[in-house]
């Protein structure tokens, strides 16, 4: 009886805007923009993966605290290495500038290898030079010690992470298709699976999504993560209070004017 | 003005579809910026060669022998699919993120790896798993791409296996083959040209070898009886896990002698179409 009221209750009117950010407005076109990473989400299960052996999952993060502490992460790992620095940073104030952030991975590639010998890891003949680097009986691998010099624990199985970047693709489609826009990146990836995004996985990708204006993802300045809109707005809030009070003066008694020819007001 | 009719036009038109999807190919997002990706495409009777190096290995591998029978049989009837060939140089690291999902602690290490071995494998390798990344999504573009033309396709890792044997995408050591058309349905999906091909013995003899617990008994006694049949404990038989050194060399055989027969009967006609590019 419930469900019959709320359909005759299917009635409303909608305000939606990017302006001002975290406004129920803005909140209303983020919810849009989940709608469609959960769309993009389906696609990926669907995408083509080797033997059609199901081997992905998906994490969606979204809202304030969630966006903010992946971009600290991201930050983090841009101060971890010095080939990731400048991009990296980048890249964090990308995340922030996302409505919703997908964590693809894939359980896998480090796991439960395709076991085919096709040697796409190693240039070998067969799968020996994954099975040689991990700790394994009968080809079970043990991966329970999760500890890791390198941000990734490799070696990974090649067919399975070219499953992965299917799965990418096809949500990337999507995304394309539903005209919000998307890029897959490594940082995002890696930073999610530190904060313990899709922990079942060895390999994990990160595609933020989002629908304004502007493209979040491309297009950007250089020292970006220093000069960016949020930077730029609040530096406007800095800038702009001192310029008022430099020449106070009380408006009721007298409002400057420009001045004509003769010099009069 | 105009008046098509029949299946011939459809059959031209492929080409040019085949066209599209190497754009969406070429426009696919990266996560590196950095993966070289090279698409052809080969059709007619330009794919025969390819078809003559999947043979001997279809003798070998069921999933080979699936994809040889689709290509052979459309081939034969007429309607060839156009194959895309796509291929990515992925053996090299020039990212220094030293990230450790190839199983090196630096790309550096990797690099030094990758030169002394690279291309042993069937599907190529070693590769830069965030450079394979790129590769998979321009190869998921592709048959993104394919789909919404709404042309029956399959990335193949057989067609893979025949462009790196004959050398084509000479600039690539990852590559698949994108199989599109003929104009119907069911080509790659519940497939027309396996009516018929194999007998109910041979569909059960590939489940009891594929899927053996769905077939084992009761366990308890630590060497269980297989359900190889309807009175299944009249005999009974046992799984027998040995080295069978017979397909083993039968496997070498086809991978060491026939394979580069059926190249070597191509290969310098397709060589010389890249130096004359040069």
């Amino acid at each position: 009886m419930k469900k019959y009221v709320e359909d005759l209750d299917f009635q409303g009117e909608e305000n939606i805007s990017d302006w001002t950010p975290w406004s129920p407005q803005d909140i209303r076109r983020k919810k849009g923009v989940l709608d469609a990473a959960r769309m993009m989400v389906n696609s990926a299960m669907t995408a083509p993966v080797a033997g059609g052996v199901p081997q992905l999952e998906a994490e969606l993060i979204y809202g304030q605290k969630e966006i903010e502490a992946l971009a600290r992460r991201v930050e983090e790992l841009a101060h971890s290495n010095k080939a990731w620095k400048e991009a990296y940073l980048y890249e964090a104030v990308m995340v922030r500038d996302s409505d919703v952030v997908i964590m693809l991975g894939n359980t896998r590639c480090h796991e439960t290898p395709l076991d085919a010998n096709c040697g796409m890891c190693g240039g070998t003949m067969d799968c020996g030079y994954f099975y040689d680097k991990v700790e394994h009986k009968y080809g079970i691998v043990d991966t329970t010690n999760r500890k890791s010099e390198t941000p990734i624990k490799g070696p990974l199985c090649s067919a399975r992470v070219d499953d992965l970047g299917y799965a990418i693709g096809s949500a990337l489609w999507t995304a394309h298709t539903l005209m919000v826009d998307a890029r897959p990146f490594a940082s995002m990836g890696m930073a999610g699976q530190k904060l313990g995004y899709c922990s079942n996985s060895g390999m994990v990708v990160g595609v933020p999504v989002a629908a304004k204006p502007k493209n979040p993802y491309v297009d950007v300045n250089v020292d970006y993560h220093l000069i960016n809109m949020d930077r730029v707005l609040d530096n406007t809030r800095k800038v702009y209070q001192t310029a008022r009070l430099v020449r106070g003066f009380d408006y009721r008694k007298w409002i400057p004017k420009p001045t004509n020819k003769k010099g009069e007001e | 003005m105009g008046h098509l009719i029949g299946n011939d036009y459809l059959q031209e038109h492929l080409v040019t579809v085949a066209k599209n999807i190497v754009l969406a190919i070429k426009k696919a997002p990266m996560i590196t910026g950095r993966t070289p990706i090279e698409a052809e495409i080969i059709w007619g009777e330009d794919i025969v060669p390819i078809i003559d190096v999947i043979e001997p290995v279809a003798k070998a591998a069921r999933y080979v022998q699936w994809d040889y029978q689709t290509l052979k049989g459309c081939y034969d009837k007429g309607e060839p699919p156009v194959i895309i060939g796509i291929g990515a140089k992925v053996d090299r690291s020039d990212l220094g993120w030293n990230c450790g999902a190839c199983g090196f602690s630096t790309c550096r290490e990797f690099n030094k790896y990758a030169k002394e071995n690279s291309g042993g494998g069937q599907l190529g390798g070693p590769c830069c798993n965030w450079k394979l990344l790129d590769f998979g999504i321009a190869c998921d573009w592709a048959c993104a791409s394919a789909w919404q033309y709404k042309v029956d396709n399959r990335i193949m890792g057989s067609v893979g296996f025949s462009l790196m044997a004959l050398n084509y995408l000479p600039n690539s050591n990852v590559k698949l083959g994108l199989a599109l058309g003929p104009a119907r349905d069911m080509v790659y999906y519940s497939r027309e040209e396996m009516h018929k091909k194999f007998t109910y013995e041979e569909e059960k003899t590939d489940m009891l070898k594929s899927v053996p617990t769905m077939f084992t008994c009761f366990p308890g006694n630590g060497n269980p009886m297989y359900k190889t049949k309807d009175d299944w404990w009249a005999p009974p038989e046992f799984m027998d896990v040995k080295y069978s050194e017979a397909s083993m060399d039968a496997y070498q055989k086809i991978v060491y002698e026939q394979v580069p027969e059926a190249v070597m009967k191509h290969v310098d006609k397709i060589s010389a179409r890249y130096k004359k590019e040069k």
